[in-house]
C-alpha cells in the first residue's frame, strides 16, 4: 500500500484520513505477530545467555573470591556476618534455616507426589461393633497441586535469595577493596524511607498480589491440565491426575463428539463480544448524552437529577438487580402493569425469548451504566477549553457540529484507554447477566456442552455454571478460563494498536 | 538501593515461608478443620458394648432447612434425653437450603454438616462425591422395615444405602384456584388450559425442568431408568423418550407449551403474581404459602390427562424422598453415633412430629398412617401414576430440561422428533445406553438353523434403522418376520404391515437382515443387504495412496467371509488392518497387529469374521 | 431563507428577532430536557420506591402483584432483628471499615510508587499487572477457598479470611489513583527534596494533602465493595450463619424454599442496606466524581 507522507497526510480529506488509518492498522497487523515472534525469541535468547552469564559470575566470585566468600555459598550470611554487617547476614541465615527446615519436613513430600497428584484413593472400613463403615482417606490431590506449586515458587525464591547473597560477597570484597565501609544495618534502614522508599512502598501489595493472585492464576492454569471435576475432587471420592492437553483438545478438536462444546463456546463468545459491544457503546453514548442535557445552561436544579441518577451505583446490585429481574418477569409487574393499561394482550417474553431477554439486560445495563458515564462525562466536558466553542460559534457552527467537532473527539480522545478497560470489564460483567437472568432462557441445544449454558450467558457465567453445575467441571472451567484470557488479551492489544497515536495528541495541547 | 531491595524481599520470603510452613505443616490430609477437635471428644474405647462404647460429647453440625431448624432443634434434645447409652449431641444447627447444602457438600467434604437434609434428585451426585456415609447392616435393614419400597429406592445404590428416608412426598401434583376452575374440568388438561385462558390467568408448570418434564414421558409410558454400583457409579441408563411414545408425549407438551395460559413456574406465590396463575403444578412445600393466598378457594388435586389423537394419556410424575444423610467421619465412634442419631429423627415418632409442623408427609411407614392433609391427599391420588424416583445422574438434569426448549421452537413433527433426538443424543454422550429390549427388533423364523424359536439380535443405526448385529446365512426358501420386544405385538412381514406374511428369502446367501420402522410403528420395510453401514468391515491402511485415514468398503460374500470390493495394487511392506463398524477395538490384520503384505502385486482383501483371519486373493 | 437571509444582516433590529428566536428555541430545548430528564427519575427511581414499599407489607411474606401493601407496618423490619441479620451487617461493618482502611493504604502505596519513581522494574511490572487482569479471578475462588480453609479462616471465620484476600489482591486496582497522582505536579516533590526531606516525608507531608479527593475516593468504593459481594462471600462462609456478610444472608433467602417466607424481609434487609451506603456516597459524592474524572479516564 502507499503510504503518505505527513504532509500528504494532511491534505486528506476526513473520511480518506480514516481509511488511509483503518488500512495501515491492518497492513500492520502480520508485522505486529512477527515483532511477538521476534520478542519471544529475543526473550529465551536473553534467558539462555543470562544464565549463562550468572552461572558463569558464581563460578569465577568462587574461585576469586576470599574464604568468607567461599563459605557463604554453603551458609548463606556467612560473609555479610564476617564483615560486619549482622543485620543481613542474620536474614540470609535465617532464610535458609527456614527454607531447608520446610524442604526436609513437608516440601520434599509435596514435590515428589507432584508428578502423580497422588496415588492413595479413600477407602471404606466397617466396624462389626458400631455397625458403622468409616472412612479412610487417602492423598489429597489438590493440596499435593497447590503445595506442589507453593514449594516450586519457594526453591525460587531460594535460588534467587542464595545468589543475592554471592553477589553482596563479591559487592562486598569489591568496596572493601577500595578501602571505604560497607553499608550498616542503621544505613539499610534508613534508605527504605528514602532513596529506596519504593520498595517499601511496594513491599506489602505485591506479596499480597503474589500469594493471592499470581499463585492463584498459576494454579487455575494448571487444573487446565488435570481432570480435577466432581467425579475427581481429589479427595472424597477419586484423585485427580494429570491429562496433557486433552481438555484443550475436546475444545478445539471439533470432533463429533465434541461439536456441541465447541459451538456451544463459539456461540457465547460471539454474543460475549456482542454484549461487550452495545454495553460499552449505549452507556457511552447515552451517559455523555444526559451528562449534555444536565450540564446545559438553564437548567435548573442540575444536583438532584445527578443524585437521582448515581443512586444506581450506590445501592448493591444484588438487590436492585434481583429486583427488577423479578419486575420483568413473566408475571411480574411489569407485564402487569402494561396489561392493566391494556397495551399488551399477553404478557411480554422479557426472560424467556431469547432475542428479547438479550435485549432487555442491554437496556437494564444502561440503567445501571449511565450514571457512570454520566459523573465521567461531566468531568471531562467541563475541562473542555471554552473558547473552542466560543471559536466555533463565531464561524457558524450549529450545535450538532460543535458536538461533532469539538465534543466528541475530545471525549474520545480523553476516554480512549477507558472504553477499552469498559469493554473488557463488560465481556466479564458477571454481576448484570447472573442477577437478572442467571443466563437464561435456555440454551436448549448446547445442554450437553456443560454447565447447561443460556443464552445470554457470558463466558465468565458459563464459568461460574461449569464449576457450580452437576458435573463441577473445574478443569472445563479453567480452560474456558484461559480462552478468556486470550480472547481479552488479543482485544487489548489490537486496541492498543487503534487508540489515537501521537500524531494527534497535539490536537488539544 | 538494591541492597535494601533485597532486604525487603527477603524479609517478605520470610513471612511468606513461615505461614506457608505453617499450612503446609500438616502432613496428614484428614486432619480437617472440622474433624480434629471432634475426634478428641469421643468416649474411651474399650468396653464392651457398643452401647456404652459411644458414651460422650460430641460436637456436630446439622444443616436443614430454614423451617426445620426448631424441629431439630426440639429433636435433637430429645435424644439426648431419651438415649440410653449415655450419648449427649451438642449440635450447631444451620439453616442451609437443601440445594445448597447438596453443591456445598460436593464442594468441601470436610467443611459440610455432619447430618444434612436434601432432595433425592441430589442422591447420585452426593454418593458420587463421597459426600454420603453408607449406611450398616443394622441401620440398613432398620430402613429397609419402616419404609416402603419407593422410599427405599431413593436412598439406593446398588444393593447398599445411602440415606434415611426422611419424607416420600417429594412429588408433584396440581393446586387450584376453586374460583376460576369448575371442578369438572380437573380431568382434562385441554379444558384446564381453555379455562386459565378464558380468566386471563396462568397454568404453571414448570416443564423446562427435568423433574417436572418427567410427567408428560411418564404418561405415554415411556421410561427412564439409571443403573449404578454400589459405589454410587452409575453404569447404564435405560430410556425409551426417543420412541414413538415419546414422540406422542413430545406432541402432548407441545400442545401444552403453545397455550397462552402456559407459564413456566412451579412457585406456589404465582397465585398471587401480578398476572396471577389459576392453577401451579407443585409440591406439598408450597400448600402453607398457596393456603394463605387462594383460603378456601384452595383446591388440590392428581394433575389432568392429555389427549393427542384423540387418545387421553394421565400426566405421570416423579414421587420421592427428602432425604437425611450422613457425612462419611474418619472416627468409627461418632459415624455410629450419628448413625444412631439419624435413626432415631426418622423414626416414627419424630417424623410424625414433622408432619405436625411442617406438613410435611412422613416417609416412615407407621407415622405415614396418622398423617392427613389435603395436600398429602392429592400427592397420594398422583402417586398412583407416579414413578419412584431412583439414582439419577447429575447431568440428566441439564439434558432434560432442555427438551420442552426445543419442543417449544419445533414447527412440525419433524421437530420435535429432532428435540427427542438432541435428547438421545445427549444422554448417550454421558452414559452407556444399552438398547431397551421392549422396543428392540429382532429377527425370528426358520433360518440359520432355528424354527422360530430364536431371536436374532438387531442394532438400531441411525434412529428406527435396524440391522442384524450380525451376518446370517440365508438359504432360498427360508421364512423370517421382524417383531419388536420379542413378542408379536409388533412385528412385521412381507407387505411391510404389522402382521403381514412371512417373508420368503429368494435366493442363497450371507445377508444382513434392514427393517426401517416408522415412528408410529405401524410400517416396517424389511430388505436384505449385503452390507450394513454400521457394522459392516472395511480395509484401512497405507494403501492405495492412503495413509490410515480412509475406509475401503468390503463386501460380504455368499460363504460369509468379506471381499474388498477394489482389488488393490498392494506393495511389498505394507501394512493395513481390516476393522468394522471404523472401531479399532474390533480389528483385526496379523492376528491383532498390522497385516504386512510379503509380496507385491493386485489382491483383494478377504476376512473370515469366525476365524479373525486376514488374506489375500490374487485379482 | 429568505427570513434566515435577512436575520444574518446585522442590524439591531434583526438581532433582537434573533435573541428572541434563540431564547424561545432555547425555551422549547429546557423544556424537553426537563421532560426527558423527569421520565428518567421516574424510571431510575420505581424500583427502589417498590422495594422500599414491598418492605413495609405485612399482609403475606411472598412476591405479590401488587405495589402498595395493603397493611402496613414494620412486621419485616421487626422480624429481620429476629434471624442473624445483626450479625450479617456487623459482619460486613467490620469487612468494609476494615478493607476500606488497609485497600486504601495499600492502593495509594502501589499508585503513588508507580506514579512518582522511575525504577528499572517500573514497566514490566504494570505489564505484568495489566496481563494478570485480564484473567478471570472467579475462577481463583475454588483455590483461594482452600487456602483460607488451611489457615482456618472460613466458615465462621469467614470475616478474617474475607479481609484478607479483599486487601491482598487490592493492589491490582491502582489504576485510577495512579491518573489522579499523574495530574500532580512533580515539581512540588523536586522542591521539597531539595529542601531535605525524604522521600517518606514528600508523601505524608506534601503528596497525601493534596491527594484528598482520590483518597476519599478509594475509601468510599473500598468501603461499598464488601456490600455487594455475594459470589465469594458466600463460598468462603459456605453455609455458616456466623461467617455471612448481608449479601449472602440476604441471598439465602431466595433460594426456592425460602423465598415464600422471606421475600418481604429481603426487601426490608436490602433497604437497610441500601441507606448508609447511599447516604455516605451522596454525601461524598464530590469527592466519587473528581476521583473517577480525573482517574479514570488517565488509567
Amino acid at each position: 500500500m502507499k503510504l503518505y507522507s505527513d504532509l500528504e497526510y494532511l491534505k486528506l480529506s476526513k473520511g480518506q484520513k480514516f481509511l488511509y488509518n483503518l488500512r495501515c492498522f491492518f497492513a500492520a497487523i502480520p508485522r505486529w505477530f512477527a515483532k511477538i515472534g521476534i520478542a519471544i525469541g529475543r526473550f529465551f535468547k536473553n534467558l539462555f545467555l543470562g544464565i549463562g552469564r550468572e552461572l558463569k559470575d558464581i563460578a569465577m566470585t568462587f574461585v576469586h573470591g576470599d574464604w568468607k566468600t567461599k563459605i557463604s555459598y554453603v551458609v548463606m550470611g556467612f560473609g555479610n556476618i564476617a564483615r560486619g554487617q549482622i543485620l543481613r547476614g542474620l536474614l540470609f541465615l535465617a532464610f535458609e534455616a527456614v527454607f531447608i527446615f520446610y524442604m526436609v519436613t513437608t516440601g520434599v513430600n509435596w514435590l515428589s507426589k507432584l508428578p502423580t497428584l497422588g496415588t492413595v484413593g479413600p477407602h471404606e472400613e466397617y466396624d462389626e461393633i458400631l455397625d458403622a463403615y468409616t472412612k479412610v482417606y487417602g492423598d489429597d490431590s489438590f493440596k499435593i497441586l497447590l503445595y506442589g506449586v507453593l514449594t516450586i515458587f519457594f526453591i525460587i525464591a531460594f535460588i534467587y535469595t542464595w545468589r543475592m547473597n554471592i553477589k553482596q560477597n563479591q559487592t562486598a570484597e569489591k568496596i572493601l577493596a577500595t578501602g571505604k565501609p560497607l553499608k550498616s544495618g542503621k544505613d539499610d534502614l534508613r534508605s527504605l524511607v528514602d532513596d529506596s522508599f519504593h520498595k517499601t512502598l511496594l513491599a506489602l501489595p505485591l506479596t499480597g498480589i503474589l500469594i493471592f493472585t499470581v499463585m492463584p492464576i498459576v494454579f487455575m492454569i494448571l487444573v487446565a491440565f488435570t481432570n480435577y471435576d466432581g467425579a475427581h475432587n481429589g479427595f472424597s471420592n477419586n484423585l485427580f491426575t494429570w491429562v496433557g492437553l486433552e481438555n484443550f483438545k475436546q475444545l478445539l478438536s471439533f470432533s463429533d463428539g465434541n461439536k456441541v462444546y465447541t459451538a456451544a463456546f463459539g456461540e457465547i463468545l460471539t454474543w460475549t463480544l456482542i454484549w461487550a459491544f452495545f454495553a460499552t457503546f449505549t452507556n457511552y453514548f447515552l451517559g455523555m448524552f444526559v451528562a449534555m442535557m444536565i450540564n446545559k445552561k438553564g437548567i435548573k436544579i442540575k444536583k438532584f437529577w445527578r443524585t437521582v441518577l448515581v443512586l444506581t451505583i450506590a445501592i448493591p446490585q444484588f438487590i436492585s438487580l434481583l429486583y427488577v429481574s423479578k419486575m420483568f418477569a413473566q408475571n411480574g409487574i411489569v407485564n402487569g402493569f402494561l396489561k392493566d393499561l391494556g397495551w399488551i394482550k399477553d404478557p411480554l417474553p422479557f426472560w424467556t425469548d431469547p432475542t428479547w431477554a438479550r435485549f432487555t439486560v442491554i437496556i437494564v445495563n444502561i440503567w445501571i451504566g449511565i450514571p457512570y458515564l454520566m459523573l465521567i462525562a461531566t468531568g471531562i466536558l467541563m475541562n473542555i477549553p471554552a473558547d473552542l466553542y466560543e471559536s466555533a460559534k463565531i464561524d457558524g457552527a450549529s450545535g450538532f457540529q460543535q458536538y461533532a467537532h469539538i465534543t466528541l473527539p475530545y471525549m474520545l480522545f480523553v476516554t480512549g484507554p477507558y472504553l477499552l478497560t469498559s469493554f473488557t470489564g463488560n465481556m466479564n460483567n458477571f454481576n448484570v447477566i447472573y442477577l437478572l437472568t442467571g443466563g437464561g432462557p435456555d440454551k436448549a441445544w448446547a445442554s450437553a456442552a456443560g454447565g447447561s449454558p443460556g443464552q445470554t450467558d457470558l463466558l465468565i457465567t458459563w464459568l461460574f455454571k461449569v464449576t457450580t453445575g452437576a458435573e463441577s467441571k473445574y478443569y472445563q472451567a479453567s480452560v474456558i478460563g484461559i480462552m478468556v484470557f486470550v480472547v481479552m488479551a488479543l482485544i487489548t492489544v489490537v486496541v492498543y494498536g487503534l487508540l489515537p497515536s501521537n500524531k494527534n495528541e497535539e490536537d488539544f495541547q | 538501593m538494591k541492597k535494601s531491595l533485597k532486604l525487603i524481599s527477603l524479609l517478605l520470603t520470610l513471612v511468606m515461608v513461615l505461614s506457608l510452613g505453617a499450612c503446609g505443616g500438616q502432613k496428614d490430609p484428614t486432619t480437617g478443620s472440622s474433624a480434629a477437635p471432634q475426634g478428641s471428644t469421643a468416649a474411651p474405647q474399650g468396653s464392651t458394648s457398643s452401647g456404652s462404647q459411644l458414651a460422650g460429647t460430641y460436637d456436630i453440625k446439622v444443616w436443614c432447612p430454614e423451617n426445620a431448624v426448631s424441629w431439630t432443634k426440639e429433636q435433637i434434645d430429645s435424644f439426648n434425653k431419651s438415649n440410653t447409652d449415655g450419648i449427649v449431641i451438642n449440635a450447631t444447627v444451620e439453616a442451609v437450603g437443601e440445594g445448597d447444602a447438596a453443591t456445598s457438600m460436593i464442594t468441601d467434604v470436610e467443611a459440610g454438616g455432619d447430618l444434612f437434609f436434601f432432595a433425592q434428585d441430589q442422591t447420585a451426585r452426593l454418593i458420587e462425591a463421597g459426600a454420603l456415609a453408607k449406611l450398616g447392616k443394622a441401620a440398613a435393614a432398620n430402613v429397609l422395615e419402616n419404609n416402603e419400597e419407593t422410599s427405599v429406592i431413593a436412598v439406593k445404590s446398588g444393593d447398599e444405602l445411602y440415606a434415611y428416608p426422611l419424607t416420600s412426598d417429594n412429588g408433584f401434583f396440581m393446586y387450584y384456584d376453586k374460583s376460576v376452575i369448575p371442578e369438572a374440568d380437573l380431568g382434562s388438561m385441554e379444558k384446564l388450559l381453555e379455562d386459565c385462558e378464558k380468566a386471563g390467568k396462568y397454568f404453571s408448570f414448570d416443564v423446562k425442568n427435568g423433574w417436572y418434564v418427567a410427567s408428560f414421558f411418564f404418561a405415554t409410558g415411556c421410561s427412564s431408568e439409571w443403573e449404578y454400583d454400589d459405589n454410587g457409579k452409575a453404569i447404564a441408563c435405560r430410556d425409551n423418550w426417543n420412541s414413538a411414545n415419546g414422540l406422542i408425549a413430545a406432541k402432548g407438551l407441545k400442545a401444552f407449551v403453545s397455550s397462552k395460559a402456559y407459564n413456566n413456574s412451579s412457585s406456589g406465590a404465582d397465585f398471587a403474581a401480578a398476572t396471577p396463575s389459576a392453577i401451579v403444578v407443585t409440591g406439598t412445600w408450597d400448600y402453607n404459602t398457596i393456603k394463605d393466598i387462594l383460603g378456601d378457594n384452595l383446591g388440590a388435586a392428581e394433575l389432568p390427562s392429555f389427549t393427542v389423537d384423540g387418545k387421553s394419556y394421565h400426566l405421570g410424575s416423579y414421587t420421592g424422598c427428602k432425604l437425611l444423610g450422613v457425612k462419611p467421619q474418619t472416627d468409627a465412634v461418632k459415624q455410629a453415633v450419628l448413625h444412631r442419631l439419624a435413626q432415631f429423627l426418622t423414626n416414627e415418632e419424630c417424623e410424625t412430629k414433622l408432619f405436625e409442623q411442617l406438613g410435611w408427609g412422613p416417609a416412615n411407614l407407621a407415622a405415614r398412617e396418622k398423617a392427613s392433609s389435603p395436600a398429602l391427599t392429592a400427592f397420594d391420588a398422583q402417586k398412583k401414576y407416579g414413578t419412584p424416583q431412583g439414582q439419577i445422574s447429575g447431568g440428566w438434569w441439564d439434558i432434560a430440561k432442555a427438551i420442552a426448549t426445543n419442543v417449544e421452537n419445533a414447527t412440525d413433527e419433524k421437530g420435535l422428533q429432532d428435540a427427542l433426538d438432541i435428547y438421545k443424543e445427549a444422554l448417550a454422550g454421558i452414559i452407556d445406553m444399552p438398547e431397551d429390549e421392549a422396543t428392540a427388533m429382532t429377527v425370528i423364523g426358520a433360518i440359520a438353523g432355528t424354527n422360530w424359536d430364536t431371536d436374532f439380535e438387531m442394532t438400531q443405526k441411525p434412529e428406527g434403522t435396524w440391522y442384524t448385529t450380525e451376518p446370517i446365512e440365508l438359504k432360498k426358501g427360508d421364512e423370517f418376520k421382524v417383531r419388536m420386544g420379542k413378542s408379536w405385538d409388533v412385528n412385521f412381514g412381507a407387505d411391510n404391515k404389522v402382521n403381514g406374511p412371512n417373508v420368503v428369502v429368494e435366493e442363497d446367501g450371507w445377508y444382513f437382515i434392514k427393517v426401517v420402522v416408522n415412528a408410529g410403528l405401524t410400517e416396517g420395510v424389511i430388505s436384505l443387504e449385503k452390507n450394513s453401514p454400521s457394522t459392516g468391515w472395511t480395509v484401512i491402511g497405507a494403501i492405495a495412496g492412503a495413509n490410515w485415514d480412509k475406509d475401503f468398503d468390503m463386501e460380504l460374500q455368499a460363504d460369509g467371509t468379506y471381499k474388498s470390493v477394489d482389488a488393490f495394487d498392494l506393495e511389498a511392506g505394507a501394512e493395513f488392518k481390516v476393522r468394522q463398524g471404523q472401531n479399532w477395538d474390533n480389528s483385526w490384520g496379523n492376528g491383532t497387529d498390522n497385516f504386512k503384505v510379503e509380496t507385491a502385486g493386485k489382491f483383494y482383501v478377504v476376512f473370515n469374521p469366525t476365524t479373525t483371519e486376514v488374506s489375500l486373493s490374487a485379482e | 431563507m429568505a427570513d434566515l437571509k435577512k436575520l444574518s444582516e446585522k442590524t439591531p433590529e434583526n438581532e433582537l428577532k434573533k435573541h428572541i428566536g434563540l431564547k424561545a428555541s432555547r425555551t422549547i430545548g429546557n423544556t424537553l430536557i426537563y421532560i426527558l430528564l423527569i421520565i428518567m427519575t421516574v424510571i431510575w427511581l420505581t424500583p427502589f420506591v417498590c422495594i422500599v414499599l414491598q418492605s413495609f407489607r405485612c399482609e403475606s411474606t411472598y412476591i405479590v402483584g401488587y405495589v402498595i401493601p395493603q397493611q402496613w407496618g414494620l412486621d419485616n423490619y421487626k422480624a429481620l432483628f429476629q434471624t442473624d441479620f445483626p450479625i450479617w451487617y456487623r459482619n460486613t461493618l467490620i469487612t468494609a471499615l476494615c478493607v476500606s482502611v488497609l485497600q486504601t493504604v495499600i492502593v495509594l502505596c502501589m499508585s503513588y510508587t508507580l506514579s512518582r519513581f522511575r525504577f528499572k522494574l517500573r514497566k514490566p511490572l504494570m505489564k505484568f499487572m495489566l496481563v494478570l487482569g485480564l484473567f478471570p479471578g472467579m475462577l481463583t475462588m475454588i483455590i483461594l477457598y482452600r487456602v483460607l480453609k488451611d489457615l482456618g479462616l472460613t466458615q465462621a471465620n469467614a470475616v478474617p479470611g474475607l479481609i484478607l484476600v479483599y486487601i491482598a489482591s487490592s493492589g491490582m486496582g491502582y489504576y485510577i489513583s495512579k491518573g489522579f497522582f499523574d495530574t500532580l505536579p512533580k515539581s512540588l516533590d523536586e522542591a521539597a527534596r531539595i529542601d531535605g526531606a525524604t522521600r517518606a516525608q514528600v508523601l505524608t507531608k506534601i503528596i497525601l494533602p493534596l491527594a484528598k479527593p482520590i483518597v476519599i475516593y478509594t475509601i468510599l468504593t473500598a468501603f461499598m465493595g464488601p456490600f455487594g459481594d455475594f459470589v465469594f462471600a458466600r463460598y468462603i462462609s459456605m453455609n455458616t450463619s456466623k461467617g455471612m456478610n448481608v449479601a449472602v444472608g440476604l441471598w439465602s433467602w431466595l433460594t426456592p424454599d425460602q423465598v415464600q417466607y422471606k421475600y418481604t424481609m429481603f426487601c426490608a434487609g436490602g433497604v437497610l442496606v441500601a441507606i448508609p451506603v447511599t447516604i455516605l456516597f451522596l454525601c461524598l459524592q464530590k469527592y466519587y466524581v473528581e476521583g473517577v474524572t480525573g482517574g479514570a479516564v488517565k488509567g
